[in-house]
């Protein structure tokens, strides 16, 4: 019996719409009265979590939705995963909740049994986690190592302060707060703060009126599908790409610290990269001095099939610093060099310095994944679903483009022709049953949960065999 | 029954003290744990499952009188019944394994959750709120809204031009903004970029993090005790009040916002009169900047008030909070600080629903228990008995935060000295913080009562007495 059968003895065997909307009227007045006090302008549907079980998301009008989406890929482990609930009940995560830690100060007697936990599941190569609260979080405290590592280098490790780096630090001025920059990646996210917003390219609703750094960016590879009738031309493509941040690294008019990169750009639309890139992008980062971040926020924790995607590239060395949270429901660093945590206290530091809720929480999850080897079936379910994509692809060559993720489970996406015909796509499927998001301008993301299945897919696919044709 | 009684009618009635703090097992468990967490700025290694109440129990079975509470974050004191009642609830394992993106699949009952926890406490006028992750995260947040706001008012309410939308992604003018926010020296409003770049408090918590180049204002310093020096201080509220108007008149470019601690927490405690945030509340007013109160460490009742703000008759246009909340977020009332477009100010949490289960949990309390009124009552207490110290000891300078419940200070002559101290109390049964270079801080829960302020103040005499 599989884990999802195991676990969900209950979850629906197929989606059920009673609405003939989504919301329905109980969730547009849900909706409505929501908006007195909290900005429901970006609500789909109001969900009953409660009643939510495994792959299903279940609505407050009743409707009964497949959730390939799961909270912006943030939900591993279906919905009251009756395993994770009882982690939610045990002592340490109820002392966890109500006596929450400054943990930095005075971290708890069990927390070394905690850290340990998690960092069983580390990224090849890393051997520490420093935890944050949200995936921006996660990177900007990611920047602020890098930051601290470089000025330490420069200054040497253990060399203290100047006097002017300490007057000027206090108005914002140089050489207290350096110029120096962390260089991106067009159509790349990476978060929604001041820092993180400045690295963010993805799109211009997610930037606007911001302050932000004047930090370089260098671009992403695009390439052609499918991607074994157009080896040359990608290839082609990574030599340009790298040539770019070459050249970003040597030109560029304050030093470049740090390079952050997701291994698949999820909110720029799941742009994908080759392990040439990923390899020719570390030994830039070497030859230059520029310290190698990997955004893993939505990518890892299982979601392509291994733990985290950039493993499958094999960079060498190793990643400086690998960031995590969604479905790790935790956030944070790992890394590995001891220099990376700052020679004085109060550097790297705040209030609660994450949160053991957390903490317990993503070792929970890992150890699920790990325990029932929930990877090797999801790479199976991944190749069928994309086989079945690519019959939908060749069937409707106007409607389904570009294809991609192949061999990476469920991280699996394709375009449209255009933003309206992808709206009109996704709000049939929602009628039809089956909760999906959209990526970019045209694309449209699958992200299922870990435990989605075969059949699970064929649903998908028969909601999608019905509404391609009305497209 | 007293209010910690009731609650928690094992909490030991004195310190208990056993070995050396941090003590060997303390040590022992440090060493172990610096293998895979930085324990550089650790204190002692806590058992948080004997902890109760008031009292923090170490590695080594030391129980200490907590007048720091994890930085001011503990509102209830240890293991509380009610909030253990919560955590235990399958309201909490459901929020906790189906964790939504607020935003677009919110909960059924995150309404109601808000509506009888977080808003139900909403300062005067501020009806809605946005809910974030920590203190850094609402302060930025909170940022973003005035900055927003500000863009869309310049623009007439106009869609963003070509222009706009292409330098934006360029990180430059005009699509990106030249705007900046306005603080304070000596202030602390958090760690990441944008809230760092607003932090004034020491180099250390600056050092060798770009920074935006935004500027500052002067923070009153004002002399103690207050009723001494009514006319000194009064000018020197004025003058601040003065150099912060004619810096919003000469900037170069527009301040969309000002932020502002009502009590300067990690800068040292530094208050200032209800005048002077009044008179930041016209000036700020009259110049059509936005004016942000940030209620992270002084929010959540600890005042005597639930923010602390209440105490100077002034409504902002936005409240951040975190810490004792353990939820953090920024209440407003304008709708457009909401964003004039959806998914503007989003992100795939927004917030955390096992946080405002908790936070609804805490406020109920406060509510239940009149925690505010026994704040105010034993903070006044509190304060009496600090005043007769200080009447004893030259070394104790500066007592402030008189009729603002624990929101209690002092400093000492030097930085050593306050080190010193900090570290005899400890070694009585006393876990209390500094603040600023020499500043000490009272940041006890809500539950805190008389006799506790007696023991405190036993030992901070003693502790004065071996200097």
């Amino acid at each position: 019996m599989s884990y999802t059968s195991k676990l969900f003895p209950n979850e629906p065997t197929a989606p059920k719409v009673v609405t003939e909307s989504i919301p329905g009227p109980k969730g547009k007045e849900a909706i409505k009265t929501l908006g007195e006090v909290f900005d429901n302008r970006c609500t789909y549907f109001v969900a009953d979590y409660e009643k939510s079980t495994g792959n299903y998301i279940i609505d407050v009008d009743g409707n009964v939705l497949l959730d390939a989406y799961c909270q912006v890929a943030s939900i591993a482990l279906g919905y009251n995963n009756p395993n994770l609930i009882e982690t939610a009940k045990s002592d340490k995560m109820i002392r966890a909740i109500v006596d929450r830690p400054a943990l930095g100060n005075f971290p708890g007697a069990d927390f070394e049994t905690l850290q340990k936990d998690l960092l069983k599941h580390a990224p090849k190569g890393q051997t520490q986690v420093w935890n944050g609260l949200s995936g921006a979080d996660a990177n900007e405290l990611a920047f602020k190592a890098v930051f601290f590592n470089y000025q330490s280098k420069k200054r040497g490790f253990n060399k203290p302060f100047t006097a002017e780096e300490e007057e000027t630090c206090m108005l914002n001025k140089a050489p207290g707060n350096p110029e120096i920059a962390i260089l991106s990646f067009k159509r790349a996210f990476h978060g929604r703060l001041f820092a993180s917003g400045s690295v963010t390219r993805s799109k211009p609703v997610h930037k606007m009126d911001m302050p932000s750094f004047e930090w370089p960016t260098a671009e992403f590879p695009s390439y052609e599908y499918p991607l074994e009738e157009n080896e040359e031309a990608n290839k082609k493509e990574d030599a340009r790409c790298l040539a770019i941040v070459e050249d970003r690294l040597q030109n560029w008019r304050c030093p470049i610290a740090g390079v952050i990169v997701e291994p698949v750009q999820s909110e720029g639309g799941d742009n994908h990269a080759s392990a040439t890139f990923f390899q020719g992008l570390r030994d830039l980062t070497l030859k230059y001095g520029a310290k190698l971040i990997i955004d893993e926020v939505q990518a890892g924790c299982g979601g392509t099939g291994i733990m985290w995607d950039h493993e499958r590239y094999n960079i060498t060395p190793p990643p400086d610093l690998v960031t995590f949270s969604k479905k790790m429901q935790s956030a944070g660093y790992w890394f590995h060099d001891p220099e990376f945590i700052p020679n004085q206290p109060y550097r790297q530091f705040n209030t609660w310095c994450g949160d053991p809720k957390g903490v317990i929480m993503a070792a929970a999850i890992c150890d699920q994944i790990k325990d029932n080897n929930l990877l090797e079936p999801l790479k199976e379910t991944g190749l069928y679903f994309y086989s079945k994509l690519e019959e939908l692809q060749n069937k409707y060559p106007k409607l389904i483009s570009r294809l991609r993720g192949k061999g990476k489970a469920c991280f699996l996406a394709f375009d449209m022709p255009s933003g309206e015909k992808r709206a009109e796509f996704l709000g049939k499927m929602r009628l039809a049953g089956i909760n999906v998001g959209g990526c970019a301008e045209v694309g449209v993301r699958l992200r299922p949960g870990l435990i989605f299945e075969k059949k699970h897919v064929d649903i998908f696919i028969a909601a999608m065999e019905k509404i391609l044709p009305t497209l | 029954m007293s209010i910690s009684e009731s609650y928690f009618p094992e909490e030991p009635k004195a310190p208990e003290l056993k070995t050396a703090i941090p003590g060997p097992k303390s040590n022992a468990k440090l060493a172990e744990l610096a293998s895979v967490f930085d324990t550089k700025a650790a204190s002692f290694v806590t058992d948080y499952y004997n902890s109760l109440g008031n009292y923090i129990c170490d590695a080594d079975g030391n129980k200490l009188l907590d007048s720091y509470c994890q930085i001011s974050s503990i509102a209830l004191g240890y293991n509380n019944p009610v909030l253990l009642k919560t955590a235990h609830s399958d309201e909490m394992a459901v929020a906790l394994c189906n964790r939504p993106a607020l935003a677009c699949f919110p909960s059924t009952d995150y309404y109601e959750i808000l509506k009888e926890g977080l808003l139900s406490v909403a300062p005067k006028g501020l009806n809605r709120v946005c809910t974030a992750h920590t203190g850094s995260d609402a302060n930025e947040m909170a940022f973003k809204a005035a900055l927003m706001f500000q863009a869309n008012k310049k623009r007439g309410g106009k869609p963003f031009t070509e222009e706009e939308l292409t330098s934006v992604m360029e990180n430059q003018l005009p699509g990106t903004s030249d705007m900046v926010i306005l603080s304070f020296e000596k202030a602390f409003h958090g760690r990441l970029f944008g809230s760092l770049s607003t932090t004034r408090s020491k180099a250390i918590h600056k050092l060798d993090i770009p920074a935006f180049d935004w500027p500052k204002a002067p923070f009153p310093a004002l002399k103690y005790p207050l009723e001494k020096y009514e006319a000194e201080n009064k000018a020197e509220e004025e003058k601040c009040l003065k150099e912060l108007e004619e810096i919003i008149v000469n900037y170069p470019s527009k301040i969309a916002a000002a932020i502002i601690e009502p009590v300067q927490s990690e800068g040292g405690d530094n208050h200032a009169s209800p005048a002077f945030f009044q008179g930041i509340r016209a000036i700020t007013k009259k110049h059509d900047v936005l004016m942000i109160i940030d209620e992270v460490q002084t929010g959540g009742g600890g005042s005597g008030k639930m923010w602390l703000h209440q105490h100077y008759d002034v409504t902002p246009d936005i409240m951040t909070f975190s810490k004792k909340m353990q939820n953090a977020g920024f209440f407003f009332s304008e709708e457009g600080l909401a964003g004039d477009q959806p998914f503007r100010q989003f992100n795939t949490w927004c917030g955390d629903p096992s946080k405002a289960l908790i936070a609804k949990t805490i406020i109920g309390e406060i509510k239940n228990k009149d925690l505010l009124k026994n704040t105010t009552e034993t903070g006044d207490y509190l304060y009496s008995k600090l005043f007769a110290i200080s009447e004893k000891y030259d070394t104790m300078l500066n007592l402030r935060g008189k009729g603002r419940g624990f929101f209690i200070a002092f400093d000492l002559p030097t930085p050593a000295l306050r080190n010193q101290l900090l570290g005899e109390c400890k070694k009585l049964g006393l876990n209390i913080g500094g603040c600023g270079d020499q500043g000490v801080r009272l940041r006890p829960a809500l539950v805190f009562e008389k006799k506790h302020a007696d023991l405190l103040s036993e030992i901070v005499e003693k502790a004065f007495a071996q200097l």
